[in-house]
């Protein structure tokens, strides 16, 4: 049997979706999955842990188009101070956009390191409308991806899936329109002033 | 307005200070994206982390013609440039809007750009590749009306930069 070693590469990790997304990958996952979230201290220990591990499951979200610093960071360590054994790596990634075909460039870059570094690459997820989705009646069809996920890392038959909210594009945008509004609503804040065009003024 | 945003400090002796301004992130303390959502949701376009990034991103908004120097890492910026291009989302609204057939957020004042992007360093072809689809991706969320991917090896970045600025000259 093998073990995972779940890293959160969001740099909100202990409030973020994906804390929530590898917390449900690990409850439909039979092998022991344990989670760390990437900190600016922390990396040389991720780096030791990592012989623990066959997989290396890496949550975050889509950042300016592909991987959140706080991702490349540890990756740069991990470049200098790999394990002896290099666990295969899988990915897990999320973006608030309802395409999931937008992370796929953060994924070949995922897929790039792993060549040059001599990782076994292994399966990916990618969610769209992932800011939202758990909070929806879709979160099913995201669970069931995710076991789908835990059950190929454990049976080493890798793939790739991807899961949205089943929605029109229309549709998306009023959802999420409301969806933003109610998170400035919390704070104080209008939608007026949310959508001001001003820029540090 | 012309904007050089470089991780690397460059000396471009012709470069018309009356037009363009050169930033050398590698000078500055930027902080890492902490993913607050404050500048959608508490302050609309201000960041709530008061570094030096607060001082980059106007300039990047209101500048239609930049030039980014970056090394290039796995195919991505690497970390300097890609913190500072994190800390950049003030100049985008929560809001989501259909931008040719996919969603994107909606810009604030973000001048339209002419953009050419410096990828330096040691590079693969398969890097190159990905970078430049990366830059794709960004011309979408950064408001690139028109833009080049151009790649240099570490030590023609100054030349290749001081080209770029008399072109710029000539035009």
């Amino acid at each position: 049997m093998g073990k995972i070693l779940m890293l959160n590469g969001s740099p909100r990790a202990p409030r973020s979706n994906s804390k929530q997304y590898a917390e449900l990958f690990s409850r439909g996952c039979k092998w022991d999955a344990e989670y760390a979230a990437i900190t600016r201290t922390n990396h040389l220990e991720l780096c030791q842990r990592l012989e623990e591990f066959s997989d290396l499951l890496f949550v975050f979200p889509l950042y300016a188009d592909c991987l959140p610093v706080t991702l490349l960071h540890f990756l740069k360590t991990l470049e200098a101070h790999p394990p002896q054994r290099k666990p295969t790596v899988s990915v897990l990634i999320n973006c608030g956009f309802l395409e999931p075909e937008q992370n796929e460039l953060a994924v070949k870059i995922l897929e790039l390191y792993c060549r040059q570094n001599g990782y076994p690459f292994g399966s990916v997820l990618a969610i769209g409308g992932g800011e939202a989705i758990l909070g929806t009646p879709f979160r099913i069809l995201v669970r069931s991806r995710l076991k789908k996920l835990a059950a190929s890392l454990e049976r080493g038959a890798y793939g790739r899936w991807k899961v949205t909210m089943p929605i029109s594009k229309g549709m998306f945008l009023k959802a999420s329109t409301k969806y933003w509004l109610s998170y400035g609503a919390k704070n104080g804040v209008t939608g007026e002033q949310m959508a001001t065009m001003r820029i540090e003024e | 307005m012309t904007l050089i945003l470089s991780d690397r400090p460059l000396h471009i002796p012709d470069m018309d200070q009356s037009t363009t301004e050169l930033i050398d992130l590698s000078a500055l303390k930027i902080a890492n994206c902490v993913g607050c959502f404050g500048c959608w949701t508490k302050t609309p376009g201000k960041c709530v982390i008061r570094d030096d990034a607060v001082g980059v991103y106007p300039r990047i908004a209101a500048s239609d013609r930049v030039l980014y120097v970056s090394r290039v890492k796995y195919g991505s910026y690497d970390t300097v440039m890609k913190t500072m291009l994190e800390r950049a989302i003030p100049v985008q609204q929560a809001f989501i809007r259909l931008l040719d057939g996919e969603t994107h957020h909606v810009q604030r004042a973000v001048a339209p750009k002419q953009a050419v992007i410096l990828g330096y360093g040691d590079t693969s072809a398969e890097e190159r590749e990905i970078f430049r689809q990366l830059v794709a991706r960004n011309a979408k969320n950064m408001n690139f009306a028109q833009y080049r991917v151009e790649f240099a090896p570490e030590d023609a970045v100054e030349q290749v930069v001081r080209e770029e600025v008399a072109s710029w000259a000539r035009s």
